[in-house]
């Protein structure tokens, strides 16, 4: 049921719980992050797939061939703009280098990938965002890069849901308490990013049951319509007004304001890719 | 770890280099590839490393990715990573050659890159197919040269 004609989400204000860490909103500051070589934004092409279920080795294979072509340009001085792909996967569960297999608590059918951080699980309702930055047009520390992703996060969660959510010192990801919203597992080769952020919108959640997230024990996970769903009323039963592809269609618009504002990019949409059960390629404009 | 944090926000704050020491090491006759790795030339042999500019920047190494013993390397490309913080880092080789040892104890004690990177946190040994590239690589003089402008900038 649409409330509102503009088809903005104005959802209740999340109450306070008791237990909520004390808010390290943010001290951030975007403007630090100026484009080493331009006056002017960088240019970041959009592949907007936020409404597909991409298989989780077609999108990792898609983002190393642009990883690719961009490091052999980066030896010679060059580069292209940045790119930056969103979508969602199917279910699917995911290791970094270092993981332990011991976190995925027997499941069988995952994906080993080159990223940092441990076990994780995609699937439909998680919005995945793939900045593949050069980062020596923005900052090249990978402190700050992941420090970046959390902010744009924690930015959309305010600007569009009025959810306070916050950092955890020591513990990568976007946090409400002690709920994950927001995990990040990044690679960066020759500075060129990838891999990238995944937020919980309308994910069911119980497939993280199975695991323990991030290797992160005695911690839960949130998604963005169970945050909003808790402060409704006995009478409202928990019954948003909004569906789901709404929530997932604005948390889309405003990630890609908020990545444009924090990384200080021109946002450029392409066509989507075409690609087929063996390869993937690009549509040339 | 905090003061490191504290020292990296501050510094984003104040717009000037994150780094938490006044400088970094270099040794001597070593070899430094601009990619922040080191590489020392022993006759056809060289052991490889990473710097301890590179390791300062990373933070706690909680993972090293080594390659099998055998595998090819080329100057310049990646032959392995080291993860830190939920994000990993190619490792390029500063040499080509082929792998003919790995430094089996990272996998155990990862941080030796971090408290000794130019000695027990060595990564690889390479048997070099061409000594002339050694000529490339910078010296200690030249890379420290290289460190600053490349802090100063960011």
């Amino acid at each position: 049921m649409i409330t509102n004609p503009s088809f903005v989400i104005h959802p209740p204000q999340i109450s306070s719980r008791k237990s909520t860490p004390s808010i390290h909103f943010s001290n951030f500051n975007s403007s630090q992050a100026i484009p080493i070589a331009y006056d002017s934004k960088r240019r970041c092409d959009v592949f907007d797939m936020h409404n597909e279920l991409v298989p989780y080795a077609k999108a990792w294979t898609w983002q190393k061939s642009i990883v690719e072509e961009r490091k052999k340009l980066v030896d010679k001085n060059e580069d292209l703009c940045d790119s930056v792909i969103i979508l969602q996967h199917p279910s699917v569960y995911t290791l970094g280098i270092g993981s332990s297999e011991d976190h995925l608590k027997g499941i069988k059918n995952f994906y080993r990938t080159d990223r940092g951080g441990e076990v994780t699980y995609h699937g439909p309702g998680q919005l995945v965002m793939y900045p593949i930055l050069n980062l020596r047009y923005h900052t090249m520390d990978l402190h700050w890069y992941l420090r970046a992703l959390e902010e744009v996060v924690i930015r959309v969660l305010s600007s569009c849901f009025t959810i306070k959510a916050a950092r955890h010192e020591g513990l990568t990801g976007v946090w409400f308490g002690d709920q994950k919203v927001a995990a990040i597992g990044v690679r960066a080769s020759k500075w060129i990013t990838h891999h990238g952020v995944s937020v919980n919108v309308t994910a069911d959640l119980t497939p993280f049951d199975r695991i323990v997230p991030c290797g992160i024990q005695d911690r839960q996970v949130g998604s963005i319509k169970e945050l909003l769903r808790q402060p409704l009323s006995f009478e409202e039963c928990g019954k948003l007004h909004f569906t789901d592809d709404q929530l997932v269609n604005a948390t889309y618009e405003s990630l890609m304001k908020e990545f444009s504002e924090v990384f200080q990019v021109q946002l450029c949409m392409k066509p989507r890719p075409y690609y087929t059960e063996n390869n993937i390629s690009r549509l040339t404009v | 770890m905090a003061l490191r944090m504290w020292a990296s926000k501050s510094a984003t704050f104040l717009k000037i280099s994150s780094f938490s020491r006044p400088f970094a090491t270099v040794v001597k006759d070593l070899k430094y590839a601009d990619s922040h790795e080191w590489a020392k030339v022993e006759g056809s042999s060289a052991t490889v490393g990473i710097t301890d500019h590179a390791q300062d920047h990373l933070g706690d190494v909680v993972y090293v990715e080594l390659p099998e013993v055998g595998t090819d390397v080329t100057q310049g490309n990646s032959f392995g990573a080291v993860e830190s913080v939920k994000a990993t880092s190619d490792i390029n080789s500063p040499v080509s050659g082929k792998v003919v040892e790995v430094n089996e104890e990272l996998n155990d004690s990862p941080a030796l890159v971090n408290s000794s990177p130019y000695e027990k946190g060595w990564i690889i040994k390479v048997q070099l197919s061409n000594n002339d590239e050694v000529k490339s690589l910078m010296d200690s003089d030249s890379y420290s040269k290289f460190c600053d402008e490349e802090d100063a900038k960011h």
